[in-house]
């Protein structure tokens, strides 16, 4: 067997602390990343009487090996006659389902934040979670259903805040107090003609902005109390029977957004603050555009030709991921604003893609939802198959986070949050 | 006599070779070329060594004259010609003079001095003694100068030595009268003015200079022409002159034609040398073409040659079969049965000519009885066969097919099913979007209608009808949020309160504020019936009901938002009502039925409604209240129709299988059929945006096809089918109840038997 097939020159290098010499290795091409991964194996454990195993992910050119290494090099048109380079990195250890939260509804948002999850439902309520699965809080207070929540604050002290934006064409600004457990809506903020699908906060947490199906975008205010409020809690009684209990009576202010910029010609599904004054929003219209706030103008369009859903930027790399309708999520630099500014394409859901979210601490690791039930963990690297498909959910999914490092988390129509912890390797 | 010693010299080799010597090469000046025969030499570089060789003889004989020494060697070398000394001095002397008087005419200088020679006085060194002319000048070292120089010296010049040469004591007039008396040489004594001796010259000197005086030859040549003698003969010799080998460089190539014929072929490669061309022998060819011509060459193009060379050969005769033999293998042989048929067939249907007849031998063979007829028939096959050559088309039924782009350039449109709509517990009829997009509404027979968010298929608000939805139309003006349902004999307006709720609160105040019109008097009848809806039904959403005579099957509002019309296919002359919703009035258009009315559209631009019956469609202008047009179907019953966002466009879909594209401004006939569906068309729709209609059918199918429309008048529109939408199944014969297309994405959406509403993206 061995005569008749081919062989290749592989040279292994890595960056991690399991080194094994330089010199090539002669591999038979139709091997995986398994014989490779135990080759290496008994190479780091050739003098010593050790077993355990460590399983590893090849890199080529900066692409994962997924297939068999004959496959790859036929794709990719390389040759079998040189030495290929191949990186080694330690397998990203499997994340695992550990908790799934019961919603009454479809799971429309989520977002983790310190030690809490947030989320919204259909049902037109807000939910609070801790890390351990245990509810802490449902908040009725909207009238339709919750489309965006989004934490504003979370480390000082007792208060946190955070808001959400619902098909009711508004935003709660909401305070919750961890230590009585109350919540408290502080805010109304009203000026959308439809329903608020996304919300993002800026990284000082003092604005936030907001998109909306009614094609605009707009500034608000995040601080808890802000000049310009207007007290309007008697027209909204009889909209709000439930809400009286919660709020104990307080006063619920409206808040006017501080600035409206127009520009989308169908929804925002999407939005992300990349620095202090600039935004970035998909929408239905098959664009990205960045926006100045500073200036309040747009800055930069980049055109697609499908309807995005979600959008996600990491600060680790400066790049952006989008979901879209067509099961293909696209990484974009917005630096760039010619030539090829979509970096890498992944493709493997089998429905449009609701949701994505990047690692917060691997530059390298996003996750994404798709109306295909599966939640992918990808690695930029690896464009055709993603490094773990998380099943579990019977609906679709709705909504990913990875805002708590050690949690991904997910949301679908079958109302369950479900909760995968994530252990970084080292 | 030099003529003479030269030829003893010939005659005799061995005679003195000093003088022999002498004698050639100084006094017979015109023997030179007798000189190189007696060398026998051809060769140039030889005759030079030779004449070399010759100098070092005379230098010999030089040397050997020279000083006393040579003198006592030549008075001791004993003579063989036995001539004495005096003689021989005499003679030499002589002989010398008048070699020098031979030479005077190539000779410039010397002569005078020459013939001046005379004999040396007897204490002097006879300086004749040596004949050597070039020792004359060593005599006297003067050079030549005139020796009226030396005339007052007592001395003539200096000898080699330097000394100088004393003038001889001239005698005096007594001694010279004395001398002239007594001598009787005296008259022949002359004196060499360059030595001052006196020389008496010879009997042969006198000759010559007699001879000279004459005239002559100096030397009394009597024959100077003598006749050549060719040693060289023409005639070959037997043997070689010179026995010699042949030199070695006759067989080395030669080394510089080498280096030449180098230089010629670089030079011809760089062509810098043309090889000469070859003359052209201009007459020579003009004379070959008149010599010969091409016999057949103007017939080539003939119209009746080529006709001959296509000649059509004869029909050929078809060759004797096995039946034909005159003893036919048995089963060829008629049975009885067989030949009553063949006898009653008629000749032309027998497949064989005549009955296969068995003979013994060949002998026994008769005549055969039809050989005139079948000669005949055979005339008439090669007189009246058909003399045309068969063109065969070679035409690949592809080619024939109008080149059409492929689907894969004609993105967008929908190809994948996205989100399937959940929820109805029965046969959903039908569906509308609304116009930004983002709710969905569908009716169904379990008597709800439902209302999605398009992007989540979520669904967020349900009515109950109590009847079969039979058609769903969404308000085309985004100001006015209003559904309109066809349940049963009424028409709904239903505000679903789900996009902004400003138009939510001004659709429903202007509603209210709208009044009936006063027009609609009591005194007509009108047959439709305005009824607003409040208490539950008015929370729910319920804002109007239309109450009709018959059954409404569908409804479709104009492109402006404020007319609406309802068919009620079984309403004979009522059958289209168009109602106005902003006077709360309706009317019926139409005074007499023309046929069971199908479904009505109005056009997206003009006053136009589009009536389509069972069999065809009607095109009438509202405001002229005229028939503009009637479209002929070629179909046998319209399911549903819809018109394309320009107008001049309208596609039919029939429960025959058929879409027809009509291309109002070409003609009432279709434009084009497509019958791709297996099953009963339900419903076609246009995209608003893209250039895309789309057909849903029982076979539970949804197919998209590229409909594009050009601006230019002269250019037809492209239909390209790109996609068969697979997703409903198909529930009691029924597969696709109704597809409408995204108002703003290239997404269709379908409602099907399944109880399912789907979106394709």
């Amino acid at each position: 067997m061995a005569a008749n097939t081919p062989h290749v020159q592989v040279r292994f290098f890595t960056k991690s602390s399991y080194s094994v010499p330089s010199t090539p290795f002669s591999v038979p091409a139709d091997v995986g990343t398994k014989e490779l991964s135990s080759l290496i194996n008994s190479v780091l454990h050739a003098g010593s009487g050790e077993t355990t195993n460590v399983d590893f992910d090849f890199l080529i050119d900066g692409e994962f090996l997924r297939i068999t290494l004959s496959k790859h090099l036929d794709a990719k048109g390389q040759s079998t006659e040189e030495i290929i380079e191949t990186e080694y990195v330690e397998r990203h250890p499997a994340p695992k389902p550990e908790d799934t939260l019961l919603h009454n509804d479809w799971v429309s948002c989520i977002q983790g934040g310190k030690e809490w999850i947030l989320s919204g439902c259909y049902d037109n309520t807000i939910h609070i979670w801790t890390m351990a699965g245990k509810e802490m809080m449902t908040i009725p207070g909207h009238t339709a259903p919750v489309k965006a929540v989004e934490w504003i604050n979370i480390d000082n002290g007792p208060i946190s805040s955070f808001l959400t934006g619902s098909h009711d064409q508004t935003i709660l600004l909401w305070s919750w107090n961890r230590e009585k457990n109350e919540v408290d809506c502080i805010n109304s903020c009203r000026g959308h003609a439809g329903s608020v699908d996304c919300l993002a906060v800026n990284f000082p947490k003092t604005l936030f902005c907001s998109g909306s199906w009614d094609r605009m975008l707009k500034l608000w205010s995040a601080e808890l109390t802000s000049a310009g409020d207007v007290d309007d809690d008697e027209d909204e009684n009889a909209e709000r029977p439930k809400k009286k209990k919660k709020t104990g009576g307080k006063s619920r202010q409206t808040r006017v957004p501080m600035l409206t910029l127009e520009g989308h010609s169908e929804g925002i599904s999407g939005i992300e603050w990349l620095d202090d004054s600039t935004i970035c929003t998909v929408s239905w219209d098959h664009t990205i555009r960045l926006w100045d706030m500073n200036n309040a103008k747009q800055k930069a369009l980049l055109q697609s030709s499908k309807v995005f859903l979600d959008v996600s930027y990491s600060e680790l790399n400066q790049q952006i991921v989008t979901a879209s309708a067509d099961r293909h999520i696209r990484m974009w630099d917005p630096r760039v604003s010619e030539g090829a500014i979509v970096k890498c394409t992944y493709t493997s859901h089998n429905g449009w893609v609701s949701s994505v979210a990047w690692s917060k601490e691997n530059e390298y690791h996003f996750i994404s939802g798709s109306y295909d039930n599966y939640m992918k963990m990808w690695d930029t690297r690896s464009p055709k198959v993603p490094l773990y498909n998380m099943t579990g959910h019977e609906e679709k999914i709705l909504a990913v986070d990875w805002s708590i490092p050690s949690l991904m988390l997910s949301g679908g129509a079958d109302g369950h949050l479900k909760v995968y912890q994530y252990n970084a390797t080292s | 006599m030099a003529t003479k010693r030269t030829r003893e010299a010939l005659e005799e080799p061995k005679g003195d070779p000093v003088n022999l010597f002498k004698d050639v090469s100084d006094s017979d000046a015109d023997t030179d070329s007798e000189d190189s025969v007696y060398s026998g030499l051809e060769e140039e570089p030889d005759t030079d060594s030779d004449n070399d060789n010759e100098d070092a003889d005379s230098d010999d004989s030089y040397n050997s004259s020279d000083g006393r020494d040579a003198e006592k060697d030549i008075s001791s070398i004993p003579l063989e010609g036995g001539s004495t000394d005096s003689d021989r001095d005499e003679e030499a002397s002589l002989e010398k003079a008048i070699d020098i008087k031979a030479h005077t005419k190539s000779r410039n200088s010397g002569t005078a001095q020459a013939t001046m020679k005379t004999e040396s006085s007897t204490p002097q060194r006879d300086e004749y003694e040596s004949d050597s002319s070039d020792e004359e000048d060593i005599r006297n070292t003067v050079g030549n100068v005139p020796l009226e120089w030396y005339k007052d010296y007592d001395h003539l010049g200096y000898d080699v030595e330097g000394r100088k040469i004393i003038k001889p004591k001239k005698a005096d007039e007594l001694d010279e009268f004395l001398n002239k008396m007594d001598n009787p040489d005296y008259w022949r004594t002359v004196t060499n003015k360059m030595t001052g001796q006196s020389v008496v010259l010879s009997k042969e000197d006198l000759a010559t200079i007699k001879r000279l005086q004459m005239g002559k030859h100096p030397k009394g040549v009597e024959n100077q022409y003598e006749p050549w003698v060719d040693f060289e003969t023409s005639e070959v010799m037997i043997h070689p002159m010179t026995n010699r080998p042949e030199d070695k460089r006759s067989f080395i190539p030669s080394k510089w034609e080498r280096l030449k014929v180098g230089q010629m072929v670089h030079a011809l490669k760089m062509g810098w040398m043309k090889p000469t061309p070859k003359p052209k022998m201009d007459g020579e060819e003009v004379e070959e073409e008149e010599k010969f011509y091409m016999l057949w060459k103007d017939e080539e193009e003939n119209d009746i040659t080529k006709k001959y060379r296509a000649r059509i050969p004869a029909p050929k005769i078809p060759l004797p079969d096995h039946y034909e033999s005159y003893n036919p293998p048995p089963e060829y042989l008629f049975t009885k049965e067989e030949e009553e048929k063949w006898r009653n067939q008629d000749p032309d249907e027998r497949r064989m000519k005549f009955l296969p007849q068995k003979f013994d031998s060949l002998r026994k063979v008769p005549s055969y009885p039809r050989f005139i007829n079948e000669r005949f028939e055979r005339c008439l096959d090669l007189y009246l066969c058909p003399r045309q050559r068969k063109i065969k088309m070679n035409i690949n039924p592809e080619d024939l097919i109008p080149k059409l782009p492929k689907p894969k350039d004609l993105q967008p449109f929908p190809t994948t099913q996205a989100v399937v709509y959940k929820g109805h517990t029965d046969i959903v009829r039908c569906i509308a979007v609304d116009p930004s997009g983002q709710w969905l509404a569908s009716g169904s027979d379990d008597k709800t209608i439902r209302f999605w968010e398009v992007s989540s298929g979520r669904c967020l608000h349900k009515l109950s009808t109590g009847d079969v939805v039979k058609s769903l139309v969404w308000n085309p003006n985004s100001a006015i949020n209003l559904v309109a349902a066809a349940v049963s004999r009424y028409v709904y307006l239903i505000n679903p309160g789900l996009v902004d709720k400003l138009v939510v609160t001004k659709t429903d105040s202007m509603l209210e504020s709208i009044k009936p019109g006063d027009d609609a008097g009591p005194s007509k009848k009108a047959p439709v019936e305005w009824e607003e809806i409040g208490g539950r039904d008015y929370e729910a959403g319920y804002r109007f009901k239309l109450s009709h005579p018959k059954e409404v099957n569908q409804v479709t509002w104009h492109g402006k938002g404020d007319y609406f019309a309802s068919v009620m296919p079984k309403g004979d002359s009522n059958a289209v009502m168009i109602h106005q919703l902003s006077r709360q009035r309706s009317q019926n258009p139409f005074s007499k039925s023309k046929g069971l009315v199908q479904c009505v559209l109005f056009h997206p631009i003009r006053p136009f409604l589009f009536v389509a019956t069972q069999r065809y469609v009607r095109v009438y202008n509202l405001l002229k209240q005229e028939l503009t047009k009637k479209l002929l179907t070629n179909c046998k019953w319209v399911s549903s129709m819809a018109v394309h966002s320009g107008g001049d466009n309208l596609i039919i879909g029939s429960y025959d299988c058929r879409l027809s594209w009509f291309d109002l401004d070409l003609s009432t006939k279709p434009y084009q059929t497509l019958r791709h569906h297996k099953k009963a068309l339900r419903q076609v729709c246009y995209h608003k945006r893209y250039p895309l209609f789309a057909s849903a059918s029982d076979d539970g199918t949804v197919i998209v096809c590229h409909g594009m429309v050009y601006n230019d008048m002269l250019k037809n529109p492209l239909i390209v089918p790109v996609k068969v939408l697979k997703g409903h199944s198909v529930t009691k014969d029924l597969g696709v109840m109704d597809c409408v297309f995204h108002p703003t994405q290239p997404w269709v959406f379908s409602a099907g038997a399944d109880f399912t509403v789907r979106l394709f993206s």
